[in-house]
């Protein structure tokens, strides 16, 4: 056994940095094919059409399930011939208007309530009491009250885009870190610019969030609305697409109407919140 | 409370002594803090705060003063309320008792004559970049705007070693560049009093010790005046030229001292004031230890 106080103090030399093999190395080309999120989900849309288009053609009943290219067909004849483009459109429309005023109205709910304790109870009331009430329950009072046509399909929107905003911004505001909000005071901030300089972005992550529930939330509404009328002036949104079709026993064009909300669906999820998300809060690292 | 009637006893007479001997500050509007006369001038504070179920005294009627171009110190263990005085000073937080005076006027709310280094390394903002993060007060307190606020900002990122980094955003740099930016954005408003809050606690003993030889040459350089809060009695003594020792729970004066000069930190001189500072403000725990 060697004693402890018998152990020689060593050194040694390192190498420099290019007397290595390898440092880095590019990984292969099927490892970053594989590591592309968005190639990956492709493959997964693959390979569920498939599926569809085989049990399509098993079943061989388009009035219960038409194969994927019958739904395909119907989706380019009427997305050639405007029908579909225009009715998208209409919903769309009524859809930004809604989510808008909805957004807008959450935001003054939400900073009203951060400033006072009041403002605080009275938006967690409102929240507790209507959020949980399908806005679709909505729909016959909005009849009454705004009639047949847009109105109705705003007001039961905004309904389904606030509540969720509310909560998600008032958390966002409460989450901001002591030290951020001293900050910020530090430099004589106050009220509505400490608001928009400070708690609007360090609570962004959490507002983002609430802007992709609220717009889920909406985009479901509008169409259940639609569904059950979804005329204004004439033009009929997505839903009431839907349901003409299936009144006229055109399955593949409900079909090609469902395709069509799933896809605008995506294309905002992956479109343009991911290029929000992109620029804001992965640049700023607050999410990764 | 902890402290016994002879250590509070000591520390009343302790606080007249200093009250005697300036008393030229007193009944006077603005003291001309250009001529020697405190910049920054604590009288008496004591600051109290109540948690869920208990009011808490921080600190018992503490007093002492920050002349132009100081570093002056606070160290004390975790308790002594040091924090909450410098938030005080930051004017976070109102006193129960006493008065915070700078440059004459009374402190009431924060300010950007004040600015605060945090320890926290979120204290950057994180939406901004480098240079965004060290224009933001100039720009948002109306002190400069446009180019004059770009060559402001920049000219201090430089002084800080970090102007290539300007365009980086804070999740990208390390604990010590982080700190390095807040300390630049500090400056870089020019305030009268840089106030320091255990700013490299967060770090790593490496990183510290540098930032430390950092702070002190940026002061040879700008010669600003810095309230500085530590745990640390070796970082008290190599960054202060002046220090204020403060006892636990609830923090009381127990002595305000100078340091050793600049340089010094590794002599034997340094040494003894740090085992002279390290059985004062733990002589009490020794008491107690005794007593039980």
């Amino acid at each position: 056994m060697l004693e402890a106080d018998e152990r020689p103090n060593i050194y040694c030399e390192t190498l420099g940095p290019d007397q290595f093999g390898i440092i880095e190395k590019p990984l292969t080309l099927a490892e970053q094919i594989y590591n592309k999120v968005w190639l990956r989900k492709i493959a997964i849309l693959i390979v569920l059409a498939l599926v569809w288009e085989l049990y399509g053609r098993w079943l061989d009943n388009p009035l219960l399930v038409p194969p994927f290219s019958a739904t395909i067909r119907a989706l380019v004849t009427d997305v050639g011939n405007g029908t579909i483009p225009k009715r998208a459109l209409s919903s769309i429309e009524v859809l930004l208007i809604g989510f808008a005023t909805g957004t807008v109205l959450a935001g003054l709910l939400t900073v009203f309530a951060i400033s006072s304790r009041i403002g605080t109870d009275f938006l967690e009331t409102m929240t507790a009491m209507f959020n949980p009430l399908p806005a679709i329950a909505l729909l016959p009072l909005a009849l009454i009250w705004f009639g047949l046509g847009a109105g109705s399909l705003i007001f039961v929107l905004v309904h389904s885009v606030m509540w969720a905003i509310s909560l998600n911004m008032l958390a966002g505001f409460r989450g901001v870190s002591t030290t951020a909000r001293m900050v910020g005071r530090n430099y004589n901030l106050s009220g509505l610019r400490f608001v928009a300089k400070i708690l609007i972005p360090a609570a962004f992550p959490s507002i983002l969030a609430g802007l992709k529930i609220g717009w889920a939330f909406a985009w479901r509404t509008l169409i259940a609305a639609e569904l059950v009328f979804g005329v204004s002036s004439g033009q009929g949104g997505l839903g009431w697409y839907i349901f003409e079709s299936k009144n006229q026993l055109d399955i593949p064009e409900v079909f090609a109407g469902l395709l069509t909300i799933i896809l605008i669906g995506l294309a905002v999820e992956n479109v343009v919140f991911r290029f929000i998300e992109a620029r804001t809060v992965q640049r700023w690292g607050m999410q990764t | 409370m902890t402290g016994g009637p002879a250590l509070a006893s000591k520390t009343a007479s302790d606080t007249s002594g200093m009250k005697q001997a300036s008393p030229a500050t007193r009944g006077r509007a603005a003291p001309d803090h250009e001529a020697g006369h405190p910049l920054l001038d604590v009288r008496g504070v004591t600051m109290r705060y109540k948690t869920q179920a208990h009011l808490i005294t921080a600190t018992y009627r503490v007093s002492f003063s920050v002349l132009q171009g100081d570093r002056f110190v606070v160290v004390g263990p975790s308790g002594c309320g040091k924090s909450t005085l410098l938030k005080a000073v930051g004017g976070y937080l109102m006193p129960t008792e006493g008065e915070i005076r700078l440059k004459g006027e009374r402190i009431v709310k924060p300010g950007p004559d004040r600015i605060m280094v945090f320890q926290e390394f979120d204290q950057l903002l994180p939406w901004m970049t480098v240079f965004e993060n060290v224009a933001f007060p100039l720009k948002t307190t109306g002190t400069l705007r446009g180019k004059q606020a770009y060559e402001r900002a920049m000219h201090y990122l430089e002084k800080v070693k970090l102007a290539d980094f300007s365009h980086s955003y804070p999740h990208t740099l390390s604990g010590g560049m982080k700190q390095r930016v807040a300390i630049a954005r500090g400056m870089a408003m020019e305030p009268d009093i840089l106030l320091m809050d255990e700013p490299f606690a967060a770090l790593d003993a490496l990183t510290r010790s540098r930032m430390q030889d950092e702070l002190l040459s940026l002061w040879d350089e700008i010669r600003f005046t810095v309230l500085f809060v530590t745990h640390s009695i070796p970082e008290a003594i190599k960054l202060g030229n002046r220090i204020l020792l403060l006892s636990p729970h609830p923090g009381q004066v127990k002595a305000e001292i100078n340091s050793v000069p600049r340089g010094e930190e590794n002599s034997n001189e340094a040494a003894a004031l740090g085992r002279e500072i390290h059985d004062m403000l733990f002589a009490d725990q020794i008491e107690e230890a005794r007593d039980a």
